[in-house]
């Protein structure tokens, strides 16, 4: 991993592809290089669809090695749907083979001329850019279909659906996982749009030929993984809760919590929720013979995805998450688990992001376009999105867009992003993360459930103001560290809990580079990306203002604690305290 | 007193000496004033097993003592996100 491929995609004579060194950029992985590259390159006011914005891709620090869990591909870009930075990240087989291949970045750059589609293909040979006009519009299952016809079976295909080529905002990216299922997804941000804008369809590696990355001192960095899984494995969450069940586990503690956004955001517990659990659901993919636990990517040993079969058996999507459960369940007002599966493979192949999609159609319920609960009506919207009608290209600008077309005023978004499965009103915390990460509201940015539901890493009262700041800046600063070593967040659970999984993470750091990486350093790297894209939001226009919930959140109760958001504005301005000591 | 229970995540009640033995959602009737910890000797559940108990939608530690009519919530550890 010591080259970064840079494209101009607007050269004159088509593409221009160069290979350089590191330079600058040198011991940055994941999160940490995308954020640097696209705050150090990218014109913090250029238009996010213009050639002036870059769309970045980087593996984590880890990938590509035999570590465990260490199959993390960043994704970074000026947002399109937010206006500032965003760096989105997804599992799949890419990560792991964009490393294996040698390079630490790739920068699609510039804007090309034409309407031609092109798809990129890379391996050990080098880089071939080759224009592609018969995938035009085609969908994520059957554009991966078709590449696999001409690259085999051992590629993994990073793509954009119709949605991306369309250039909506909540157009994702999508990697393969193990299977060449493109159910991985960089859906935060509108990441596939400015992929659309650069006119690539699909970007194919291929590491045939090509080792695992060498540790620096191979023996101890076994050593050191054999210990970090080893923790992953005892720790109860990490080693028993998200194998059987997955991340839809949530789905029953978030109700019982009343931290269950319902009916979109009208009260905190949904009386379908048992139905749509992941109790319910890997009971019922088990029973059709699917699977309650599948890894995304190869080396994770956590396995919380799964296969998700209809009622004649026959695969219908990986096992939903439980963000997208939510989002088109109990959020829309839904309790079908089929329904629900079938929306989650239309987003995924059309290519939206699960969580901006669903909060749209909720909203759109909201607005009486359809009742809430309408199961078929919440799939024609999808095939609406699908189609491009003007309907359909409206709803897959996701929930801030819709909201104002609409007409609706509580429309949950921060800094333009729709808002995750969790009420802020009763889980301060995350409330917090959602008001002032720089990546709009995002749960993963900094992720106070653990410790005010789950109890992960300590114990902080939800219903209380009080801890929260202090919360989510640890966590966003942890988040950002481990966002850049190419690691699955879920290692989190187990880190925060026992010290010795944490430092068999420091020791594969050190053994794999030849550093002596303490916690403070790691505490270091991670208020540096975080002040690298603070520092760009600054220069696009985005204030202390922009670090808000939409105002309802603190004046509108909701059940079935009948509480709202009482962290204040200036508690808020201080989570990103050591900007002002830099 | 009675409690409305709701057990989790493949929790469920391993008294044989109660009605609800087996199952992972129902009323029981227990000693008025017990605490958290007492009901889950009452449930048999495995005293190694860490537990997420919420009461009326809010967790509670073990020494919580409970009243007629509460709704308990009861977890293992369990993540997601």
């Amino acid at each position: 991993m010591d080259k970064i491929l840079r494209i101009d995609m607007g050269g004159a004579d088509g593409p221009k592809m160069t290979i350089e060194p590191l330079g600058e950029y040198a011991g940055l992985g994941g999160r940490a290089m995308t954020s640097v590259i696209v705050a150090k390159e990218v014109h913090p006011l250029c238009h996010p669809l213009g050639g002036e914005n870059k769309l970045v891709f980087a593996p984590g620090m880890l990938s590509g090695t035999a570590g465990a869990m260490t199959g993390r591909l960043s994704v970074g870009c000026k947002s399109p749907l937010t206006g500032g930075i965003k760096e989105s990240n997804a599992g799949g087989q890419a990560a792991q083979v964009l490393a294996r291949l040698g390079y630490a970045a790739i920068i699609l750059e510039g804007k090309p001329a034409d309407d031609d589609i092109r798809k990129i293909y890379i391996n050990k040979d080098g880089v071939r850019i080759e224009v592609d006009n018969g995938l035009k519009l085609l969908d994520n299952y059957p554009l991966v279909a078709r590449l696999r016809q001409e690259y085999g079976d051992k590629a993994a295909y990073m793509t954009i659906g119709s949605a991306g080529e369309r250039k909506l905002l909540a157009a994702s990216i999508a990697c393969t996982d193990p299977e060449l299922r493109p159910t991985r997804h960089c859906g935060r941000g509108g990441v596939g749009a400015v992929m659309g804008a650069k006119g690539v369809k699909a970007i194919i590696l291929d590491d045939a030929g090509m080792k695992m990355r060498p540790p620096n001192d191979p023996e101890k960095y076994r050593d050191a993984n054999r210990k970090f899984v080893q923790g992953l494995r005892k720790h109860p969450v990490t080693g028993e809760g998200l194998p059987a069940y997955g991340t839809n586990i949530l789905t029953n503690i978030l109700n019982e919590a009343g931290g269950y956004p319902t009916y979109n955001f009208k009260q905190g517990q949904f009386s379908g929720s048992v139905k749509i659990s992941g109790e319910a659901m890997a009971e019922l993919e088990i029973k059709r013979g699917g699977s309650a636990t599948h890894g995304c990517h190869r080396g994770c040993v956590i396995q919380c995805s799964g296969i998700y079969n209809d009622k004649d058996g026959h695969y219908l999507t990986k096992q939903p998450e439980y963000e997208t459960v939510w989002s088109h369940g109990g959020h829309c007002g839904i309790d079908d688990m089929d329904t629900i599966a079938r929306l989650d493979f239309m987003d995924d192949n059309i290519g939206v992001d699960t969580i901006d999609m669903g909060v749209t159609i909720g909203l759109a319920m909201d607005a009486g376009i359809i009742p809430f609960g309408d199961c078929e009506g919440a799939i024609r919207l999808m095939e609406e999105v699908g189609k491009g009608t003007p309907l359909g290209r409206i709803l897959g600008c996701g929930a801030e867009l819709t909201g104002k077309v609409y007409g609706i005023e509580r429309v949950p978004v921060v800094k333009s992003q729709a808002l995750p499965a969790y009420d802020p009103r009763a889980v301060q915390g995350i409330g917090v993360t959602y008001a002032t990460t720089p990546q709009g509201a995002d749960h993963t940015a900094g992720y106070a459930i653990a410790t005010n539901i789950l109890k992960c890493g300590g114990d902080v009262d939800p219903l209380k103001p009080e801890g929260q700041v202090e919360l989510s800046r640890n966590l966003q600063i942890a988040t950002a560290a481990i966002d850049s070593t190419g690691m699955c967040l879920f290692i989190a659970f187990a880190i925060m809990d026992q010290p010795d999984t944490f430092q068999a993470l420091l020791d594969m750091l050190n053994t794999f580079y030849g550093m002596n990486m303490t916690g403070d350093d790691v505490v270091a790297l991670g208020k540096k990306v975080l002040s690298v894209e603070r520092d760009f939001n600054k220069r696009a226009g985005f204030t202390a203002q922009h670090d808000r919930l939409p105002r309802y959140f603190s004046t509108e109760p909701v059940a079935p604690h009948n509480i709202t958001f009482k962290v204040t504005d200036e508690e808020l301005d201080q989570v990103f305290n050591w900007q002002e000591q830099e | 007193m009675q409690l409305e229970i709701r057990l989790f995540a493949g929790l469920k009640c391993n008294n044989p000496d109660l009605p609800c033995f087996g199952q992972y959602e129902f009323n029981l009737e227990v000693p008025d004033d017990i605490t958290i910890r007492e009901l889950r000797g009452i449930l048999a559940i495995n005293p190694e097993t860490r537990l997420i108990v919420m009461v009326n939608h809010h967790c509670e530690r073990e020494e919580w003592v409970l009243e007629d009519n509460d709704r308990v919530g009861i977890f293992p550890p369990i993540g997601g996100g």
